[in-house]
Parts: structure tokens; C-alpha cells; sequence
């Protein structure tokens, strides 16, 4: 019974798969965070913006939107990053990789946002004396922020899930430690399986705890209540 | 300059594209006086309304707030808007603000005032337009339309303006809340708030008004005291609004239309 060893020696990797659930969340986090802070201003400048800022940031979304992960990932790391002379870790990369394009996608997430802000409470905000800036910070982004979240969860979803690409880095993610341990010991399926599950799991806390937030923070009319 | 004086503006033009709003209007409104615009749609009412606080840009003619020049580009537009209370005909309140908050935040961003007196100064202009302790905590989602009207009128009122713009407040109301929100418009009238109202209200517009400027296509077509406007209109246009205006109130009234 060679294949029950091999299942009981799987069972002890599996706190080893388990600890690439750190990596994958720091990714995440990471992309998220840098998207977050790309996202906004970039979502703000796309709706106010001029023409020629707008058509600048519309050819940053369409590459990043539109170029699969793992190309980006080899660009930056064996292409642009060399090139311009910078030695950057395989981690640091990913999470650059992930934030830009997380950036773009978020961008159309607070781009539509703001666009569903109706004109009236921007001018209304004027009428009582606010700057733009006042106007910004105190009306337009308390909602934007809050109608976001759905669209937010979403990135977050997918986000987890595209860590897992980062395995061509040799980022040791759920995935890639999944497929160290399928290799060394001989079973093909059930690791894999395995860091699945464990994907999934924290697919649905992190979707959760926004949710909690979404609810916490909403406002009658503001979002229509589920 | 008439001391008095504490709105003017002087030919004011403003196209959209080929479309004349507005083809040299000029206004001029004393301390304590009220004066009512009315013309059909597309006659340019709201954009001279709207062109007096600049939210909208006329394309020639000055406009003075007391002595200040506000069409003067190096003016902090912001600081004059402070004190021009503005009413929109969509309320226009902050979704994510409370009734109360709707109404403080102006004095706490704006005016920088200290929570307790901002709270003190809110509480005093919601009672003005008669918004009960019990809807302080609510969101505009959670208003009639009427209520939300008023709460508008509050957060406006709350700045300590030195002049109204009310840009025909009772349209977008469902029709059973129109009078609240005119009385409210007028009893502050009435104590002497300096106001220029735009609506569509003819019979509320011979009440209140002082005088009375019939907009027609870009236009100041005709202007007087209602009394003498109604007694003898130069124009048919001035005569067809005011008695289409006064049919509809009768019919109102009788219950024709309702």
C-alpha cells in the first residue's frame, strides 16, 4: 500500500500548502492596496479629466485590461525591470504586476461610480460654498467609496485567484507549494485540490467581511438594500 | 450706488452652442425685497438664476453682490457663494447625509463653525422651515418629497445668506406638497428675506412678489408690481401666462384637474 503512505505524507505537507495561503493573501493585499491608490485618482481623472489625460489613461487601461497575467509578469520581470537597469524580486514584481492591473480594473470600478453621482448634489455642494476639494472629500467620495464596495469584492475575488499565476515567478504561493508537494510525493489530483479549497476559503471570508462593511456603512437610497 | 442695492447684475448673455439662455438681462434687487420671475420653459429663467451664483458662467455682463464684483475672475467665487442660499427644483440634498448633517455640513466644512453651534444653528433653520426633531436622523431616501424641499430650503437658510434663489421649488414636488413649501417660502418672505424666486405658481407669485419679471426667450420682456402687471399687461405673452396661470390654480382649486 505504497499510495496510503503517500496520502498520510500528505497529510503532513498540508500545513506547508496552508502557509502559501500567506503569500497568496500578501499578494492580494498588495495588488489590491497599490490598485486602490491607482484606481481612485485615476477613476476620478478618466471622469474629470481632459481629453488628452483621458485618452493617456484609457491606453494604460486597455494594456493592462486587455494583456494576459502572465505576460505582464514575464514582461516586467525578465523585460522592463533588467532593462531599465533594477533588480526586483519575483514578489515585489507580482505585487507591482497585480496592483497595475488591479489599478485599471478598479479604475472602471470608481470611474462608474462616480458617474452614477447625479450632478445636482456636486452643484449643491458649490451653491453652499464648497471648493472642489471640499466638494470631493466631503460629497463625492463618502458615496463613491460606499457604492463601490460590491464592485470592490469582486476585484477581491478575482484577485485571489490570479495569484496563483504568480507560480511562474516561483512565488510560494497555495498553487505552487501545491505542486511541489503533488511532484515529491506522487499524487496528482488531490493537492491541487487541496490549495483549491483553500483558495476558496478565503474567497468567501474576504467577501464576507466586505459585505459586512457594505451593509454597515450603507445608507437608505443611497445602494438599493438586498 | 443705491446702498440698498444688494444684488445687480447688468446685461447678462449666455448661449449653449447655437441656443441663446439668456440675450441681456439685467436685475437688480433691494434689501429685504421679492422679486419672482416667471416665463415659459426655455425662456432662461434658471440659467440667470443660476448665472447669479455662477454655477453657471455667463458669457458677457457683471454682476455685483452688494459692492463686491462677483463676475470678476479673481474673486474667490467660493466665499461669495457662501452667501447666496441657493434652492434647487431637484432638493439636490446629499444622499449620504442625514437630515441633520445635510443641513450642518456647510457650516462645519464651509464655515468652519464649532460642532455645538453649527448643531445649534441647524436645529434653528430646521425649525424655520417647520422639519420635526423626528427626521433629524433619517436620509433624504426617507423624506417626501415636500420635507425634502424644506430640509433644501434649511441647509440653504442655515449659512445666514444675504440673499435667496429659489429655482421653481415646487416642480419636481408631488402636487399635495406644494403649498407647504410655498408657505414656507413665503413666510420667510414675509420676515424679510431677501429672495428671487423662480417658479410657475402665478397665483403665489402675485402674492408674494414685489415685483415680477416676465422671462421670454432670453429676456426681461416686462417687469412691474403684480398689481399693475395684472391690471395691465403690455405684452400678450405676460397676459397668457398670468391668466393660463390663474386658470389652472382655479381649476385647481375646484377640482377640475385633480
Amino acid at each position: 500500500m505504497g499510495d496510503l503512505n503517500a496520502y498520510i505524507t500528505l497529510l503532513n505537507y498540508i500545513p506547508y500548502i496552508l502557509e502559501g495561503a500567506k503569500w497568496s493573501l500578501v499578494l492580494t493585499f498588495g495588488g489590491l492596496g497599490i490598485g486602490f491608490i491607482i484606481g481612485l485618482p485615476v477613476g476620478v481623472a478618466s471622469v474629470y479629466g481632459g481629453r488628452y489625460t483621458r485618452l493617456l489613461l484609457n491606453i494604460y487601461i486597455w494594456i493592462f485590461r486587455s494583456t494576459p497575467l502572465i505576460v505582464l509578469l514575464f514582461l516586467f520581470y525578465w523585460g522592463i525591470f533588467p532593462t531599465i537597469g533594477y533588480k526586483v524580486s519575483p514578489l515585489v514584481t507580482s505585487i507591482l504586476v497585480l496592483g497595475l492591473r488591479s489599478g485599471a480594473y478598479q479604475t472602471e470600478i470608481f470611474r462608474g461610480c462616480i458617474e452614477s453621482i447625479d450632478e445636482g448634489q456636486i452643484l449643491a455642494a458649490y451653491a453652499i460654498g464648497m471648493s472642489s476639494i471640499q466638494t470631493f472629500t466631503n460629497i463625492l467620495i463618502p458615496q463613491v467609496l460606499r457604492i463601490s464596495i460590491p464592485g470592490w469584492s469582486n476585484e477581491y475575488a478575482g484577485l485571489l485567484k490570479d495569484t496563483a499565476i504568480c507560480f511562474i515567478l516561483g512565488i510560494q504561493e497555495v498553487l505552487t507549494r501545491a505542486k511541489i508537494i503533488s511532484m515529491a510525493i506522487g499524487i496528482a489530483l488531490l493537492p491541487y485540490f487541496i490549495a483549491g479549497a483553500i483558495l476558496m476559503i478565503l474567497s468567501y471570508l474576504g467577501i464576507k467581511v466586505l459585505d459586512i462593511f457594505y451593509r454597515r456603512w450603507s445608507v437608505p437610497g443611497l445602494i438599493k438594500e438586498i | 450706488m443705491n446702498r440698498d442695492i444688494i444684488l445687480r447684475a447688468v446685461d447678462l448673455h449666455k448661449r449653449y452652442g447655437d441656443v441663446v439662455a439668456l440675450d441681456g438681462v439685467s436685475i437688480s434687487v433691494r434689501k429685504r425685497e421679492t422679486k419672482v420671475i416667471i416665463g415659459p420653459n426655455g425662456s432662461g429663467k434658471t440659467t440667470l438664476l443660476k448665472c447669479l451664483n455662477m454655477l453657471i458662467k455667463p458669457d458677457k455682463g457683471r454682476i455685483w453682490l452688494g459692492d463686491e464684483e462677483i463676475t470678476n475672475p479673481k474673486i474667490n467665487i467660493y466665499k461669495v457663494r457662501e452667501k447666496i442660499g441657493f434652492v434647487f427644483q431637484e432638493f439636490n440634498l446629499f444622499h449620504h447625509l442625514t437630515v441633520l448633517k445635510n443641513v450642518m455640513i456647510g457650516l462645519l466644512k464651509v464655515k468652519k463653525m464649532e460642532r455645538d453651534l453649527a448643531y445649534e444653528k441647524a436645529v434653528n433653520a430646521l425649525s424655520i422651515v417647520g422639519i420635526d426633531r423626528s427626521l433629524y436622523d433619517k436620509y433624504p431616501a426617507q423624506l417626501s418629497s415636500g420635507q425634502k424641499q424644506r430640509v433644501a430650503i434649511a441647509r440653504a437658510l442655515a449659512m445666514d445668506p444675504i440673499i435667496m434663489l429659489y429655482d421653481e421649488p415646487t416642480s419636481a414636488l408631488d402636487p399635495q406638497f406644494a403649498n407647504e413649501v410655498l408657505q414656507v417660502i413665503k413666510d420667510l418672505a414675509v420676515k424679510g428675506v431677501t429672495s428671487i424666486i423662480v417658479t410657475h405658481h402665478i397665483d403665489f407669485a402675485l402674492e408674494v412678489a414685489d415685483e415680477i419679471l416676465v422671462m421670454y426667450r432670453g429676456r426681461v420682456v416686462e417687469s412691474g408690481a403684480p398689481k399693475n402687471l395684472l391690471s395691465s399687461p403690455k405684452y400678450s405673452i405676460t397676459k397668457n401666462i398670468l391668466m393660463s396661470g390663474i386658470a389652472l390654480s382655479n381649476g385647481l382649486n375646484h377640482g377640475f384637474l385633480e
